[in-house]
């Protein structure tokens, strides 16, 4: 196996409750690049794409990539993949932290799980050794908990990856925390842990990871960090005021989705802001395994009704359960977030559901009575409140644990929850940002910001500026950040380093770890290869391309304020210019062509 | 009058959120940025601009909200009661 990778992956029968390892597929790790691609791969080829994904037919896998563990960027990524339950896609979610490195250091590159245990396990590996323990006395226990709890049974040292509660009672958006603080978060992954009464993977590993060619490595390494360090945005904007910095920037460009996306502006951004946070209850910055960018945002609020401390809230988890439900309250807002990290609950989806219940509530589709309480917009302490039901499965918290198409759904007015393929969209309109727009329709796990962030031309300038109303070019860009994300993914780097570094430096990483020779331009196919692997299984799923859309609102209802006012989503203008950039045919769907091309028919 | 407000690590740098200017007839954001840089006792340019004054690649300035790289660039003219919001080079996700 070539150097980069450990060579083998672990599989865990939980029915059996087996552990055995296998060799790690070689010809397939050169052509998904690992991660995210390769896990991908290895779903479609053990699953059926139509299995229920709360069956224990579904699996579950954990992948690091190739650069996972080693030096240079912000090398300690993995995805977990499995197929969702919030979408029925196929739902790749990323997470830092220190989880994936030792996972490598352990002597695995990827674990995969399937079937379901009778009762409640969680997998101990101890240098390339695995076993499956009880883990009745961690069932019901927070995310902060159930480390602590495992951490002593390591004797303080092993690294950690879990469910809270919300895994383990079916929150539709339940996500799997490592470290405590870091979390594969969106499309329902730890529902599917939780599906299988696994709770926890704890980790300890004393290897290294080997690169092929340590030279070429160093050198990539050295550049990549002088440029990251060089960089306005990864160099200093990032540790200072972190993702929360763009509340500010998103509300002043008229594009921050407020009180369910009825507006796009909100009058209590600066409450929320960065800026705000960082004065207030920022007490320090916090990094990743090997990261010089440092974003992580550890919090404390003290002499407040909602005392506590804890990580975040991030930019996303301002925008959901602040604007998005009219909250102005940045204590209850790091309340909420502290709630949903120890029961592992996604914060976008969580925030947005909630902001879909008060629209529901403001339009007399729910009534106080079956709430349990008033759900007026701006109700900071019905939010909090909520967000405890949620995490304990508790009255009207059971529907918002449903994510906000099921909830919406179940009152008449789908058409009220801001999603595309059940997956809520994050906190940029898609009738101010058109190229947004159009990767919310196609990303292949539902209204996703980062499988091709086009906030980063449109509104951020970087690496060019490009007109958020344009819609010219905007397939052929998002193309090309669709396939560049799915490498970064893919390799087990954290997608920050692309505000500093670019497709060069990947290939030299890639090149470098694992002793092969590619060129930029095959490592752009590999992308390819990885978007329309994970295309195929969706539309084997049953995600039909008449899924590729929008809400009605971001259709059919103009904005009301801001510099956009009065625009609506071309999306209709820019999907055929996609399907055709991507090489689809004009019913959405690969051509045999294209399959053949990336080796996929 | 011509609002400033500042953002981001310009506020962190300089300490405030806003500042007011007189308004100049024709001016532009270029000269006003000139204008601005005499009146603040701490260098903020650096911030924006490069040495050649262009503006950094991920710098926004929005008068009135709206970006001013899909207006005139820094020769975007202002008029009385307009609001210029700044922010050197950001971003998150």
């Amino acid at each position: 196996m070539n150097k980069g990778w450990k060579g083998q992956l672990l599989r865990v029968d939980l029915t059996a409750g087996t552990c055995k390892i296998e060799a790690l597929n070689e010809e397939w790790a050169k052509a998904y690049v690992g991660g995210r691609g390769l896990a991908s791969k290895y779903l479609c080829e053990e699953i059926s794409p139509d299995v229920d994904p709360m069956s224990p037919k579904n699996k579950l896998i954990m992948a690091t990539g190739p650069l996972t563990g080693t030096y240079g960027a912000a090398n300690g990524r993995y995805m977990v993949v499995t197929k969702s339950p919030l979408t029925g896609t196929i739902a790749s979610s990323n997470s830092g932290g220190y989880f994936p490195s030792e996972l490598k250091y352990a002597g695995f590159d990827m674990i995969i799980f399937e079937g379901k245990s009778k009762h409640p396990v969680y997998l101990q590996i101890r240098d390339g050794k695995a076993e499956l323990v009880g883990a009745v006395h961690l069932w019901g226990k927070s995310t902060n908990e159930t480390e602590d709890a495992i951490l002593s049974e390591f004797h303080g040292d092993a690294k950690i990856a879990c469910i809270g509660s919300a895994g383990e009672i079916g929150v539709h958006y339940a996500c799997i925390v490592n470290d405590k603080h870091r979390a594969a978060g969106r499309s329902g992954v730890g529902m599917v842990m939780g599906s299988k009464n696994l709770k926890a993977v704890a980790v300890r590993g004393t290897g290294g990871v080997q690169v092929a060619n340590p030279k070429a490595y160093r050198d990539a390494a050295l550049e990549a960090y002088g440029m990251l360090k060089e960089n306005p945005v990864t160099g200093q904007g990032l540790g200072a005021l972190g993702t929360p910095v763009l509340v500010n920037v998103m509300n002043q460009s008229g594009g921050l989705p407020t009180r369910n996306a009825q507006t796009g502006t909100f009058e209590g951004a600066e409450e929320i802001s960065g800026e705000t946070l960082a004065s207030t209850y920022l007490k320090r910055n916090k990094s990743c395994m090997g990261c010089i960018i440092s974003c992580g945002r550890v919090t404390k609020i003290v002499d407040n009704k909602y005392a506590g401390d804890g990580e975040g809230p991030e930019y996303e988890t301002l925008w959901a359960i602040g604007a998005a439900c009219g909250i102005s309250d940045l204590a209850a807002i790091t309340k909420a977030n502290y709630i949903c990290n120890e029961a592992g609950m996604d914060t976008i989806t969580f925030g947005a559901t909630i902001g879909c219940a008060m629209e529901l509530f403001e339009k007399g589709l729910v009534s106080e009575k079956e709430i349990g309480m008033s759900l007026n917009f701006g109700d900071s302490d019905a939010m909090v409140k909520l967000a405890e039901m949620t995490a304990k499965g508790e009255g009207f918290g059971k529907k918002i644990g449903l994510g906000s198409y099921r909830l919406a759904e179940s009152y008449g007015a789908p058409e009220l929850s801001m999603s595309v393929k059940k997956l809520e969209f994050p906190a940029y309109d898609a009738r101010a940002v058109q190229g947004m727009g159009l990767e919310y329709a196609t990303s292949n796990r539902g209204a996703c910001h980062v499988r091709g962030y086009l906030i980063s031309p449109e509104i951020l300038g970087l690496p060019e500026k490009l007109d958020p109303q344009e819609t010219e070019g905007k397939a052929g860009w998002l193309k090309i950040f669709q396939d560049f994300t799915a490498v970064v993914d893919s390799s087990g780097v954290c997608l920050f380093t692309t505000f500093g570094i670019g497709v060069p430096q990947f290939t030299k990483f890639c090149n470098a770890a694992t002793g092969t020779d590619m060129s930029e331009e095959d490592l752009l196919v590999a992308g390819d290869r990885i978007y329309n692997r994970e295309r195929m299984f969706n539309l084997k799923a049953g995600i039909d391309p008449s899924q590729d859309k929008l809400p009605k609102r971001m259709l059919e209802e103009p904005l009301p304020d801001g510099p956009h006012q009065g625009q609506v989503s071309k999306l209709p203008k820019m999907l055929p210019d996609y399907y055709k950039v991507r090489g689809w045919g004009k019913d959405g769907i690969p051509t045999e062509a294209k399959l053949q091309s990336l080796g996929l028919s | 009058m011509i609002k400033v407000q500042f953002f981001s690590l310009l506020r962190m740098l300089l300490k405030q959120e806003r500042i007011e200017l007189s308004a100049i007839e024709g001016e532009t954001v270029a000269q006003l940025l000139a204008r601005l840089q005499k009146q603040l006792p701490t260098p903020f340019l650096h911030k924006l601009l490069d040495d050649d004054g262009r503006m950094h690649a991920g710098t926004i300035i929005l008068v009135n909200r709206h970006n001013i790289h899909h207006l005139q660039g820094l020769q975007t003219p202002l008029n009385d009661n307009d609001v210029v919001a700044m922010f050197p080079p950001g971003a998150g996700g």
